[in-house]
């Protein structure tokens, strides 16, 4: 029976409750810990080889019969307002196939309020003419003054929302009392997500159908984006993600390019490709913001966080959301009193996006280098500082956890951590050497409603179905080992198939961390229902007991010893196919579901010309089950280069007084090369939640990416005693710490 | 737009000027063709006209940075300028005379701003973003000189010899001024032929940028000791690459609220150059 329940769904931190249908499954149970067949054992990617021989197609590689192609209008200016728009030549010139404006497409605007906003868009039949098309617009452009400074923001209440308010316990009464207070400003840059596919869009009309080919992290979200805006029946649009070249938060939904794509293909009566340049995906698809962070931290001697307050300034951009950068904050800890106040201020600049661990990686800068600041003060080991503070239960929300393992991670950290007098006596000439550590806390469950179905052959193959999309993680691997665990058959007879709308049941978006916990017990499952199916059908054919009767190594087996190829048992049915049927279950009820872990970073910092060099970092993370250790590796490694990249080079620059952005290609903004990479040990502790799905797992595409900033600032405090409060630790940045470091063991020094 | 393949320095230079330049790897003049930040009508491949490699003393303009880095014959500031500079890739298509004349990256610039050196009456950079800029000679044009190997060059007192005479590579390079907004003193249709480069006792090239590979210099210094003394010259800090006599020098540097880092930089990176080769 279909079972209709409420449940709280949590998305990157933002919580909804909603009505979801689960079917009614024999509850099945979770796996013992530990590597099994398939499942906890490493495996490579199984689209390796089509990846490596080009034969995967990505969105970038649809090529449409007739299709057209877009070029986008784009304002020249952080504000502005058209006085006219005049789209004539465009139209009359006869290799120009289709000119839109804002009112042919809500994507467009005249009043844009950002450096890169969409005006108005062409289609013509070859790619390398398209931007000579925009020359054909006629625009009158009345430039106006930009708002650019968060602060300033704040002063005039230019805010996306009511400032967040946050209190609990008497934050007042508990600094007054506090043996050792710290405060400090810090600041985190605005970085961009630049996937190595940029944002792109193919749309075509079949009939009433309306196709789309999209680079997305969420197919059903692309369609619901879709219907809401032109009022179509959902079922009328078809969104097909194959393959898809990362999007790390910012391809959520539609987005421009693809509603740009739909007004010019309606237009034309022909497909649209609308594909960003490098340099339109660094101008307008989102950001990491950048955030001013006000922290106070106050202690009672033995180490007791007894306050915590911060204010946050998170400077959001023209659209988008004020991130939770007050998260960690309220959450990491034990402090019974805590104040956060948090400002999203509207600025003319580009609009931010999620972005791997939205907020909380800004935060955990902010607080877990606030915390080694006070661990200084108190002269306290900082290991020791955070484990003393130890959440039991969640504070924030008055619930217990579904599983918490940090403490296990900080022990697990602890050989880390003790080779730091061996790393500082490496410290030689100008190149000081220090370790640093922190701590990472973050969402990651999934939850309802994601669907999956598992189709078993005649020849004894079983395809996993499920409109889900696998952004490069890897999802396709993960869903086929729990389908051939639960099978009991070997992986290459287990295929995946996913990425289409109208080929599969509704699966969960690729963000926040939740694609692993959200579809993964939903394969398992429909796994576990097809297996059911394949044991009726064994034990009424060979006249057996089915609770006898199990599948493994590709054999339905009896346990008084006779086995049968499940091929032959399968192949009874000539060319019918046995389906299984599988929904995620909800999440536990009155539980908070989050990841957890720590990372320790050894760096070398040349003390006279700031250079910062991150040697090594290891990795503890509590991530519930790991369904793919080779999988989870490449995750964790991906997450903390990216992270080195947000610490030590890459910052998204306008000019401060037009907010034109400079940074648009990549030799300007500064992603880490390989050469950039540290050494990189990773530990998953692959302890399952007992209390979550048929599987236990979380989510690990975010918890790498969190901590990693402030384990190397904190580093960089051990080796030299500078304080770097803001990102990225450019040179500038480092030689301005290690002065003032300086300056300040002058002046402590006795005369 | 067309390619043409001259045979002779003299057919190439024929061919130049009026809406069209010349080509060489095409690492720097390609992605400006397409950025609309030089237009031509006609592409002139030096390929045939300009020598390539190695010969004694004297380097082929057409000469690529990839094989420069690995040449024993080549001064070691020179071979570690090119090989600190971009990727495996563009060294491998960039040629040396490419280099030397490559365009700035001042982002106001690439931008297409109408700044100062795009024949503008103000330089957006000085009051804008600027922490990769000058500290030296930025009065009109804070841009800092993006070149590794012309900072060697320098250091190393190499003569250019061009299709139409010869010059130290001091010559070659001039600030912008009111009247004339270029940074190098070839005229059109003017091509590089060929450097010489004198052999030090000893040369080195450091380079600070912002991360471990593939970016231009913030600060690179390059330092030559020959019998009568070393030279010193700086990528990074000025709009042309800029020699100094010694780390004195540096207080009589012109920084910018954003770029008084690099003063601070430079400073180790000129005595550890020194120290090196004395
Ligand atoms: C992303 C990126 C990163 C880079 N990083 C660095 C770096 O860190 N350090 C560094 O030093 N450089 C760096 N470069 C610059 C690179 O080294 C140069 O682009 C390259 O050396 C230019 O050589 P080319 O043969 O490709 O020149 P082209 O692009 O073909 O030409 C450049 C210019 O020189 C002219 N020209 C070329 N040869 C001659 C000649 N013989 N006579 C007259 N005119 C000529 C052309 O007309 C054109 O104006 C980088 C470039 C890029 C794109
Ligand atoms: S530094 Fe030079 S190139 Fe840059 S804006 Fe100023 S004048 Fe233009």
């Amino acid at each position: 029976m279909a079972r209709l329940i409420r449940t709280e769904k949590e998305v990157e931190g933002r919580y909804t409750e909603q009505w979801v249908v689960v079917e009614e499954d024999a509850a099945i149970d979770q796996w013992p810990a530990g590597p099994r067949e398939t499942v906890g054992r490493p495996v490579p990617r199984v689209d390796g080889y089509e990846r490596a021989r080009g034969q995967a197609l990505f969105t970038a590689d649809v090529a449409l019969p007739g299709m057209l192609h877009a070029a986008v209008l784009r304002s020249p200016y952080a504000r502005a307002r058209v006085r006219r728009l005049d789209l004539s030549r465009a139209r009359e010139a006869d290799w120009v196939l289709g000119a839109i404006g804002p009112d042919d497409c809500d994507a467009l605007t005249l009043e844009p309020g950002f450096h890169g906003e969409p005006v108005a868009a062409v289609a013509v039949d070859s790619p390398g003419r398209a931007r000579e098309a925009l020359e054909l617009i006629d625009v009158d452009w009345e430039e106006l003054e930009p708002l650019l400074d968060p602060e300033e923001a704040v002063r005039r209440n230019e805010l996306h929302e009511e400032p967040r308010r946050y209190e609990r316990g008497d934050a007042d009464a508990a600094f007054a009392d506090a043996d050792v207070v710290v405060e400090a400003e810090y600041r985190t840059q605005t970085v961009l997500h630049n996937p190595l596919e940029t944002h792109q869009s193919v749309c075509r009309w079949e009939g009433d159908t309306l196709e789309v080919y999209i680079s997305t992290q969420f197919i059903w979200g692309v369609r619901d984006d879709i219907a809401e805006s032109l009022d179509l029946p959902p079922d009328r649009i078809r969104v097909i993600c194959n393959f898809m070249g990362g999007g790390f938060g910012a391809k959520n939904g539609a987005h421009a390019q693809t509603f740009i794509a739909i007004a010019l293909a309606s237009q034309t009566g022909r497909p649209v490709r609308c594909a960003l340049s490098r340099r339109e995906e660094n101008l307008a698809t989102g950001n990491r913001n950048s955030t001013i962070q006000r922290l106070r931290a106050g202690a009672r001697s033995d180490g007791t966080l007894v306050a915590l307050e911060g204010e946050f300034v998170n400077a959001v951009g023209w659209k988008g959301w004020s991130g939770p950068t007050y998260g960690p904050m309220e959450m990491l800890y034990a402090c019974e009193n805590v104040r956060t106040l948090t400002y999203g201020a509207k600025l003319n600049l580009p609009p931010n996006a999620a972005f791997r661990a939205p907020g909380f990686v800004e935060g955990t800068f902010g607080l877990e280098c606030l915390l080694d600041e006070l661990a200084g003060r108190l002269e306290l080991d900082p290991l020791e500082l955070r484990a003393r503070n130890h959440a039991d239960r969640d504070l924030a929300d008055d619930r217990p956890y579904s599983s918490k393992n940090l403490l296990e991670c900080y022990r697990r950290a602890e050989p880390h951590w003790a080779r730091r007098d061996a790393v500082r006596a490496r410290s030689e000439g100008p190149w000081r050497r220090g370790v640093g550590l922190a701590s990472q806390i973050w969402y990651g469950g999934g939850g309802p409603p994601s669907y999956a179905w598992v189709r078993i052959g005649s020849d004894g193959r079983a395809t996993v179905i499920t409109a889900m999309q696998d952004i490069g993680t890897g999802t396709r691997t993960a869903m086929a080992q729990i389908a051939a665990e639960e099978l009991g058959l070997p992986l290459d007879r287990v295929r995946v198939s996913l990425g289409d709308s109208s080929r599969g049941p509704y699966a969960s978006i690729s963000a926040g961390s939740s694609t692993t916990p959200s579809m993964g017990p939903a394969v398992r499952a429909a796994a576990a229902d097809a297996a059911r199916q394949v044991i009726e059908i064994a034990a009424q054919r060979y006249h057996l007991e089915e609770r006898l009767l199990t599948m493994q190594g590709g054999k339905v087996v009896s346990s008084d010893g006779g086995s049968w190829p499940l091929e032959e048992v399968t192949g009874l049915l000539e060319d019918a196919q046995i389906l299984g049927k599988g929904a995620r279950g909800p999440n536990p009820t009155g539980m908070r579901v989050l990841t957890f872990g720590i990372q320790v970073a050894d760096v070398a910092v040349d003390v006279e010309t700031g250079e910062v060099r991150v040697e090594r970092i290891a990795a503890i993370h509590d991530v519930g089950r790991v369904i793919n250790p080779l999988g989870a590796q490449s995750q964790v490694e991906g997450g903390i280069i990216q992270g080195v990249g947000h610490t030590l080079s890459e910052e998204r620059l306008v000019d401060p007084a037009s907010g034109i952005v400079l940074t648009q290609s990549l030799d300007a903004y500064k992603l880490p090369t390989i050469a950039d990479v540290p050494e990189i040990v990773v530990e998953l502790l692959d302890i399952p939640d007992e209390h979550l799905t048929n599987l236990g797992s979380k989510g690990l595409g975010e918890p790498p990416i969190v901590p990693t900033a402030a384990a190397i600032v904190n580093a960089i405090r051990d080796a030299t005693g500078a304080d770097v409060r803001s990102l990225p630790v450019s040179r500038d940045e480092m030689l301005r710490a290690l002065r003032e470091a300086r300056e300040r063991e002058r002046a402590a020094a006795p005369a | 737009m067309q390619l043409l393949r001259p045979e002779s320095v003299e057919a190439a230079a024929a061919a130049l000027g009026n809406g069209s330049v010349a080509l060489a790897g095409g690492t720097d003049l390609v992605p400006m063709l397409r950025d609309r930040l030089v237009s031509a009508e006609t592409l002139v491949e030096l390929k045939e006209v300009v020598p390539r490699g190695v010969e004694g003393t004297r380097i082929g303009a057409g000469t690529t940075l990839a094989e420069l880095e690995v040449d024993p014959e080549i001064p070691a500031a020179l071979r570690e300028a090119c090989a600190l500079a971009a990727s495996p890739q563009l060294r491998s298509m960039g040629t040396i005379g490419g280099n030397l004349l490559q365009a700035t990256r001042c982002w106001y610039w690439r931008l297409d701003f109408p700044c100062f050196l795009h024949g503008g009456s103000r330089c957006h950079a000085r009051e804008g973003a600027h922490r990769e800029h000058a500290i030296f000679g930025n009065e009109r044009c804070a841009s800092a000189h993006p070149s590794d190997p012309a900072a060697a060059l320098l250091a190393l007192g190499a003569r250019v010899r061009t299709s139409r005479r010869e010059l130290g590579l001091e010559e070659l390079y001039r600030l912008p001024t009111e009247d004339d907004r270029n940074v190098t003193a070839l005229e059109p249709g003017e091509l590089i032929l060929e450097l010489d480069v004198p052999r030090p006792e000893a040369s080195v090239y450091l380079k600070a940028m912002d991360r471990a590979r593939w970016a231009f210099p913030l600060v690179g210094v390059a330092a030559a000791r020959f019998a009568d003394g070393v030279r010193l010259a700086l990528a990074g800090v000025a709009p042309i690459p800029w020699r100094l006599d010694s780390e004195t020098d540096l207080d009589r540097a012109t920084p910018l609220p954003g770029t008084a880092y690099k003063v601070e930089l430079a400073r180790p990176l000129i005595r550890r150059a020194l120290h090196s080769v004395t």
